[in-house]
């Protein structure tokens, strides 16, 4: 053992750092998490252990319960929203009816550099119910004043578009660097067999995609599990558009309910591990892994 | 055949105009604003209207935050993280990439399964932790846990495969250092990688938000992110909303600056080979 360490010394020391990192601010937090969420505690006093009451807590807790609710909306739109609108994007910029691909990529991609919390903020005015522009445009079509940021019915609304704005660009890269991949010869082949552009998207683009789509949908699971800062800044009413994570981090450390936001951090995690784990194995199924 | 092509080119076009004034609007609207005197009206149509430009916007927000204390924290926060993180992620990157050791590909696995696990997650014992250590109301605090991060190190990773083996054997057969070969041989070779991930880090941290809101918990000490979120209630209850869209200008246009040089100067441009295999 020291004598392969010694020998491996340079590697070992250069990849260490990382994992020091991880144990201390990564692994030892997480572990912790889920001691603590059977306790309470209020970060200075004693722990108290109460067992699974935490637990029986949520449930009956109706804050947790919209929340829950709020996060997966937020998760199935965004995921709907930004697989579209990147396959969209990438697809136009792959195509060779396109001119200025630079200047159009350059542009597409802006949205990601701009930072949520002060698009949250400009977003926030923009919907903003008898100042904002999204209501004169409305009001200019014939519609009628919505009051987005003021009533539970419309709030999600905005945090939904703020969400997709800013993450379509990131997927819009990566599919676009899929689509990259796949040799042109397919499309040639299918032009000379007499397909159409919308034959050839739905039997060589999209089955060519497959990987990076799902590779796709995974991560924006993650990120859209984990949205804080849209929902924070564009809170509605009380508690009406709050997102789990928000949850957690307003019981921690408005509340102090440490015990029972750690319990909030579990759930998220079991979600996060259940989605991925019936992702892999839907896949395996299909017979793609 | 022909007018069909035309047809669908025109329709190209106009989706891609539409998607491009999606992307930019929210932001020129933004800019436009904070340049208006504060008794302009900002309702409507009416926003995109400047009679009178004025700085007036700005030098209130020197008024109601601490805005060269919280532009020296970002800074500070930005630039350090970035340059460790780009140097400790390089080193494991290079010895995951060009050594041959027990463990590694396992080691490897790890690194990536890692990825899955949201640190955000483990939010109060850090907190907890953080304070133990005195860094609460640091910037360390900020730097420090993110030194060496999974997706840093997998795309470095990829990058320093590609570098050819014959080049650290040649260097090795000099009698060059084994940090010597990573600093001397590798680091000049994958400038291109380095300087796409800086860029991609630099945004990421100046736009980092949860992090600093929870560690920094005084006003001197808060990063500009975390000054100009609260900035709607840092003047009593109605921060003008010149004020505030001048807060989120000084915020976004640095970025979008940076972004656009780096796609100016880099042939492939700032997001050239973030995602390989």
């Amino acid at each position: 053992m020291v004598k392969t360490l010694k020998k491996y010394k340079w590697p070992y020391l250069f990849i260490c750092p990382y994992f020091i990192l991880f144990l201390c601010f990564q692994l030892v937090p997480t572990v912790w998490t889920g001691v603590i969420s059977f306790a309470e505690w209020d970060g200075l006093r004693q722990l108290k252990w109460v067992g699974l009451s935490n637990y029986a807590m949520m449930l009956k807790d109706y804050m947790f319960v919209d929340a829950l609710r709020n996060t997966a909306l937020y998760w199935v739109a965004t995921a709907v929203g930004v697989l579209l609108c990147s396959m969209l994007i990438a697809n136009m910029l792959h195509s060779k009816k396109l001119g200025a691909k630079r200047f159009f990529k350059t542009v597409t991609f802006l949205p990601y550099v701009c930072a949520s919390v002060a698009m949250g903020l400009i977003f926030k005015m923009l919907f903003e119910e008898n100042a904002g522009l999204i209501n004169e445009i409305i009001l200019s079509l014939g519609g009628q004043r919505i009051p987005w940021l003021t009533s539970s019915r419309w709030d999600r609304i905005p945090v939904i578009i703020l969400h997709v704005w800013r993450l379509t660009p990131w997927y819009t890269l990566i599919v676009l660097s899929g689509l990259l991949n796949i040799s042109p010869e397919y499309y040639e082949a299918a032009t000379v067999d007499g397909a159409n552009a919308f034959q050839q998207f739905f039997s060589i683009t999209l089955p060519m995609l497959g990987n990076i789509l799902f590779f796709c949908f995974v991560t924006v699971t993650v990120d859209s599990w984990k949205i804080f800062n849209e929902s924070y800044v564009l809170a509605g009413p009380g508690s009406s558009n709050m997102s789990l994570f928000q949850l957690l981090y307003t019981s921690a450390f408005s509340t102090f309910k440490m015990g029972y936001a750690s319990a909030l951090g579990v759930v998220l995690i079991l979600i996060l591990l259940l989605i991925s784990v019936v992702q892999f194995m839907v896949r395996r199924k299909q017979g793609e892994i | 055949m022909k007018s069909k092509t035309i047809a669908t080119k025109g329709l190209m076009y106009l989706i891609m105009a539409l998607i491009v004034v999606v992307c930019l609007f929210p932001v020129l609207w933004m800019c436009i604003i904070s340049f208006k005197t504060v008794g302009e009206s900002i309702s409507g149509y009416n926003a995109l209207r400047v009679e009178v430009p004025t700085l007036a916007n700005y030098e209130r927000l020197f008024q109601l935050i601490p805005l060269a204390q919280n532009l020296y924290n970002s800074l500070f926060t930005t630039v350090l993280g970035t340059i460790t993180t780009l140097f400790f992620c390089a080193l494991a990157g290079f010895a995951f990439a060009k050594y041959r050791f027990p463990a590694r590909n396992a080691l490897f696995l790890f690194v990536i399964a890692t990825m899955m696990i949201t640190p955000e997650v483990g939010s109060i014992p850090l907190f907890i932790i953080m304070r133990k250590i005195g860094m609460i109301n640091s910037l360390w605090s900020l730097i420090i846990p993110r030194i060496a991060t999974a997706v840093g190190i997998f795309y470095m990773r990829q990058y320093i495969m590609e570098v050819p083996d014959e080049i650290v054997e040649a260097a090795r057969i000099d009698g060059c250092h084994e940090f010597g070969i990573f600093w001397r041989v590798v680091m000049p070779i994958i400038k291109p990688a380095l300087a796409s991930w800086a860029s991609l880090t630099v945004i990421a941290r100046w736009n980092d938000f949860f992090w600093p809101l929870l560690f920094l918990r005084k006003s001197s000490m808060y990063t500009l992110m975390v000054s100009v979120s609260m900035l709607p209630t840092s003047d009593g209850l109605s921060t003008p909303w010149q004020v505030v869209l001048a807060g989120t200008t000084l915020v976004i246009v640095p970025s979008i600056i940076l972004y656009l040089i780096m796609q100016l100067f880099q042939k492939e441009g700032l997001t050239a080979g973030a995602v390989k295999g």
